[in-house]
């Protein structure tokens, strides 16, 4: 073996043309393992979404949390625990919920997320005061276009926009309409979102009517909405599925200090052992590419 | 392990996996995912569309005599499959026209007001930011970082003086930035496949509740 061929076979350049599928590899090993065998991990908090928790938990009873599904199936894995987690604290804490949707493909995720939640606390409900009903307890009004006129809509009666809800039922004939008619009697609209979408909330709904509004965002976005967080146009945040288990866990938090007895499986938390790992992979390619990158260069040169 | 015995689980599992192959190699199991994806997401749309809107907003109130205005609003409305019609695909540009008019025109104030207005107001350094003092370190930071980065992108003048090194702590922000959104990206992406192994490991195979 020539000199030139030994420098073109060390283990920094074998390292800098590594076939791609390995790396992938190595991806599907770090993720899959630590969700066969996790090991404890308890998020901490943020203050984007500490202050969001907070605001829910201690907003007047009689406003309502309304839910915006502006993501699709695509986002679901770190977008849908947000739902289940907001629906979760809106119904622990007795708050009604308005849903809908901006994007077609975003209804079924709803609707199943209710479908859900609904179904865990009416299996624990003793009494019809315990349980959680749709048209009582919360409306889901589905989907209408274009979104610009029914986020300025919303704002004047509800209703008007949504005429019947998702499952065909004229709106004005549920009970909830009465408590939830536009936006001053919301008390935060969260806008669980795969685009951009919660900007769109923030400059028809906000602007116009003055209503506060929560952010789900991926965490492709978050780094964008920071500057909505920092002027007060977000009341809070939750960026990726850090941010949905962060939430899990306050909630978690709150039900242990109430004493309740409710479990309820946390998706998002579940998968922090794998995003740890994940992450930790990936920072030792960050660095082993960097370093070897350099070598190879020194050589070369 | 208790592997499901849902058909739909099975189909869905078998799709993810045909998406997942092409990272092995372009395969014609990854594109049969992938056209079936386009056009059920295309089908449901369309179906959509029509039952829960043109159905019930439009077709029956119509045929009963009601909302007669809607017909002129359909027609126009109408007027983009012209696109198809050479000899008059001109009339397209009605629909157009009332589209971009309504969009600018509920737009672009709103639009000021949100991500200029209220933006530079959150810039704006007052006694209230020094309440606490970590939200004031917090605020001078931002203020300097908006000006080095806009002094960055200022082309009117040669980058010289002052501007030069004002620019060079913009590129320091700049950086920050571009690092914190990959490193965001990284989480969402890894995000995305934790979600499909969580459903084929627990929903599919049964190896994690």
């Amino acid at each position: 073996m020539t000199a030139p061929d030994a420098v073109r076979n060390g283990f920094w350049d074998r390292l800098q043309r590594i076939d791609r599928r390995w790396i992938y590899a190595v991806i599907w090993l770090v993720v899959m393992v630590p969700l066969i065998l996790p090991f404890n991990i308890k998020p901490t908090a943020m203050p984007p979404v500490s202050r969001l928790f907070s605001h829910i938990d201690t907003m007047p009873e009689e406003k309502a949390l309304v839910i915006s599904i502006d993501y699709t199936p695509d986002t679901q894995a770190e977008l849908h625990p947000m739902t289940i987690a907001l629906l979760r604290h809106a119904f622990v804490t007795g708050r009604r919920v308005g849903m809908l949707a901006t994007s077609v493909y975003g209804l079924g995720l709803g609707e199943e997320a209710l479908r859900q939640v609904a179904a865990e606390f009416n299996e624990k409900a003793a009494t019809h005061e315990d349980s959680v009903i749709n048209g009582e307890d919360y409306v889901f009004w589905g989907w209408s276009t274009p979104f610009v006129t029914v986020m300025l809509g919303m704002g004047e009666r509800i209703t008007n926009v949504f005429p019947v809800d998702y499952y065909g039922v004229a709106t004005e004939s549920l009970p909830i309409t009465s408590r939830i008619k536009n936006y001053s009697d919301i008390g935060i609209l969260m806008s669980v979102a795969g685009s951009s979408v919660p900007l769109s909330w923030v400059a028809y709904a906000q602007t116009q009517f003055d209503v506060r509004i929560g952010c789900g965002a991926t965490a492709v976005s978050a780094a964008d909405y920071y500057t909505y967080l920092n002027s007060g146009q977000f009341t809070g945040m939750l960026a990726g599925m850090r941010g949905a288990a962060e939430y899990e866990q306050l909630l978690a938090d709150k039900l242990a200090t109430a004493g309740s007895k409710l479990t309820l499986r946390r998706k998002a938390t579940e998968a922090m052992s794998s995003q740890t790992t994940a992450h930790i992979a990936i920072i030792v390619f960050i660095v082993f590419g960097n370093i070897g990158y350099f070598v190879t260069r020194r050589r070369k040169s | 392990m208790n592997i499901s015995t849902d058909p739909w689980v099975w189909i869905a599992a078998i799709l993810t996996l045909a998406v997942f192959s092409f990272l092995y190699r372009e395969n014609p199991f990854y594109r049969f995912a992938e056209h079936l994806f386009v056009g059920i997401a295309n089908g449901y749309a369309i179906t959509f569309y029509w039952h829960r809107i043109l159905v019930p907003y439009l077709f029956n109130p119509v045929s009963h005599g009601q909302k007669l205005y809607l017909i002129p609003i359909a027609i126009v409305g109408m007027l983009y499959f012209t696109r198809f019609i050479p000899k008059i695909s001109w009339l397209v540009r009605f629909p157009i026209a009332i589209a971009l008019g309504y969009g600018a025109g509920a737009n672009i104030p709103r639009s000021i007001d949100a991500n200029i207005i209220q933006q530079l107001k959150a810039t704006i350094i007052t006694r209230a930011s020094f309440a606490d003092w970590q939200q004031g370190i917090w605020a001078v930071i931002i203020l300097i970082g908006v000006i080095c980065t806009i002094s960055y992108f200022f082309f009117s003048t040669e980058r010289k003086g002052i501007i030069k090194p004002v620019s060079y702590v913009g590129i320091v922000f700049i950086m920050v930035g571009f690092g914190a959104s990959f490193g965001y990206t990284v989480m969402a992406r890894i995000s995305l496949f934790i979600g499909r192994l969580q459903f084929l490991l627990g929903d599919w195979l049964g190896l994690i509740k």
